[in-house]
């Protein structure tokens, strides 16, 4: 039994205090306990006083002559050689198994598993997804109320920036268009459109912050220039940005000069590379 | 309750023994060493390395001096515990399947396979503890297996080893006098292979488990069937628990199958029953394949399981198992008690 007592002294430390490091005081009580009286300095620098009331007790176990033989076994076999005591390789301790014994246990295993079951769902619908039809936590193309509430107003999603609306209109008519294949207006380019794009007028940006977003880089990086269209290259899974953006603007000389304006300054704390998306033919 | 995770082992775990004062364990597996383990540390003290297949089965002498492994490489060997030494190889002509001293430690049982046109056979040996070296490698008795009976899976001594017990695979359980190999009686008790046959501390009665899903207690001089335990799983074991009266009965799926379940269907778990009462009164998970093989402490303070997924489990049971009781139990004994107070008084 050792019972730990710790008093602090709020004074500041001189440091001839700390050469008189008293030896601790050993006192034995009537009881046959012993107390012990010690100083020592804490982190903070502060002197402490620790008092431990000790109780020795003797535990005498007494084991068979031959097991206790055998505890003292030097080991063989594929074990010759190791220290003794129990190797983590070969021996580990498991995670907590129960075992209540009961004529009923079935039935006590069945309810744990039952409020588990409703633990489990509880936790599900707290998960954070909101529909934006409802407001209930379920997708929103999963919404019950989708026929008798509507869809999303689309005037809402016009206010949002060029290319966040064209996300939503893709989104809207229920199918992925890949950045590349999109027009102007956010749905499918049509092929006579997507041959006309002029790559000439892309620019690539790289070693971006990964705070910046696509917003930032319209309002922010590019605002002087008039610009088609602005992706932002995201990790699929994770949806952090990596550092990468693809900008066209609409003409090579805006291009041209957001090249020359941009390329080697800071942003964000980072020196941002600004060149052409696919080396110019003519420049070359 | 945390058990004792002992990872000894790289294959799936064939037998689990305590020796006499269960301060060890010792285990097989399908892989070549047999390992012996410190039971209250789990600390792995060696392993005997020397045969050159599957270790069916291993059993240790009343004052564990001598060791004994039956293996699948047509051998049996003698080892010495305390240094892991291969003192005698006993050779026979097919797998041996079980293996077991006598109470007395002086003779040995080995039970081989029916294979290769060889009868399934007990074979019984005199020990020689003088000279460990030297033994006498000619059985004193072979039980072969007799016409219309199929093959011998496992055996085992009764008391005062004057008893053979063998199961059979077709659930048969037949009696020889141990002396002279002459057959005694029979009496079919199961439907499916007889898995497993322990005894109870005084060796009147043992347990058998078998792939049919249940387990009996049977009387030894009679082979009357006492109690029945049925479960929902083939059985690969069964143990009888010293000091509290419960089994312990250890199985599940069949090994192939286990690939195609979840583990929730596989009934990897130890199940208590009560082994007067019959119920079942608990059961312990952990395995993640089914149990091969459950012994249960001497002095029934822990039991150890050793599964298919190469993981051998050694529980230490807690307060609540041993203060458990039945109300019945409880008010006899309550009975009991005020009777005695009452004759006091007067």
């Amino acid at each position: 039994m050792i019972l730990t007592r710790v008093k602090s002294h709020h004074r500041p430390v001189v440091w001839a205090e700390d050469q008189d490091q008293q030896q601790p005081e050993t006192i034995t009580n009537a009881d046959g306990t012993k107390t012990i009286i010690s100083y020592k300095t804490n982190e903070q620098g502060k002197k402490v006083k620790v008092t431990q009331k000790i109780k020795l007790v003797v535990v005498k176990e007494s084991v068979n002559k031959n097991v206790a033989s055998r505890k003292k076994w030097a080991k063989f076999g594929s074990e010759r050689g190791n220290a003794p005591g129990p190797d983590y390789r070969t021996t580990q301790i498991g995670d907590v198994v129960t075992l209540r014994l009961s004529t009923d246990w079935k039935k006590t295993e069945a309810a744990a598993e039952e409020e588990k079951k409703s633990e489990a769902a509880k936790a599900k619908s707290y998960s954070g997804i909101k529909c934006r039809t409802c407001g209930g936590a379920h997708y929103t193309a999963k919404c019950p109320f989708k026929d008798t509430l509507g869809s999303v107003d689309p005037a809402a999603a016009n206010a949002e920036a060029e290319g966040i609306a064209a996300a939503e209109a893709a989104v809207a008519s229920g199918k992925y268009v890949p950045v590349h294949m999109r027009g102007q207006d956010g749905g499918i380019a049509s092929e006579q459109e997507r041959r006309d794009r002029d790559d000439a007028c892309t620019v690539k940006i790289t070693q971006l912050n990964e705070n910046v977003d696509e917003f930032m880089l319209r309002q922010e990086l590019l605002a002087r220039w008039p610009i088609v269209r602005c992706t932002l290259v995201k990790n699929r899974e994770t949806g952090r940005s990596k550092g990468l953006a693809y900008v066209q603007f609409q003409s090579e000389e805006a291009a041209q000069n957001a090249i020359e304006r941009l390329d080697g300054q800071g942003y964000q704390n980072l020196i941002i590379h600004v060149e052409w998306s696919k080396p110019k033919k003519n420049n070359v | 309750m945390r058990p004792l995770l002992l990872k000894g082992h790289e294959r799936s775990l064939t037998q689990v023994k305590y020796n006499r004062e269960g301060d060890l364990i010792f285990t097989v597996a399908k892989d070549k060493e047999a390992s012996i383990w410190y039971s209250f540390n789990g600390e792995r003290v060696g392993t005997f390395n020397g045969h050159g297949g599957t270790i069916w089965s291993i059993d240790v002498d009343q004052e564990t001096l001598l060791a004994v492994t039956g293996s699948a490489d047509f051998s049996a060997k003698l080892w010495k515990v305390e240094t892991g030494e291969n003192v005698f190889t006993f050779k026979l002509n097919t797998p041996v399947r079980r293996v077991e001293f006598s109470g007395k430690n002086d003779r040995l049982l080995c039970v081989t396979d029916e294979v290769m046109g060889f009868k399934g056979t007990i074979s019984i040996f005199k020990l020689n503890y003088n000279d460990i070296y030297t033994q006498d490698s000619t059985p004193l008795v072979s039980i072969e297996t007799r016409e219309n009976f199929k093959k011998v899976s496992v055996a085992a001594w009764t008391y005062n080893d004057k008893y053979i017990i063998a199961g059979h695979q077709d659930g048969v359980i037949s009696k020889y006098d141990a002396t002279t190999g002459e057959f005694i009686d029979s009496a079919h008790v199961h439907e499916g292979l007889v898995t497993d046959l322990q005894f109870s501390k005084d060796r009147t009665y043992f347990i058998t488990s078998s792939k049919d899903k249940t387990s009996h207690i049977v009387d030894v001089d009679t082979l009357e069937v006492l109690k029945t335990f049925e479960t929902d799983a083939p059985l690969n074991s069964a143990a009888i628990t010293p000091v509290k009266e419960f089994v312990v009965l250890g199985g599940g799926q069949e090994a192939r199958d286990v690939t195609t379940s979840s583990m929730a269907q596989g009934k990897f778990e130890a199940r208590f029953y009560h082994k007067v009462f019959g119920d079942e009164v608990g059961r312990v998970k952990g395995h993640f394949g089914p149990l091969n093989y459950i012994a249960v402490h001497p002095k029934g303070t822990s039991y150890a399981s050793g599964g298919e997924d190469g993981y051998v489990r050694v529980h230490e049971f807690e307060k609540s198992y041993f203060d458990f009781k039945y109300d019945v139990e409880i008010t006899a004994e309550a009975t009991k008690n005020s009777s005695l107070n009452d004759d006091d008084d007067q």
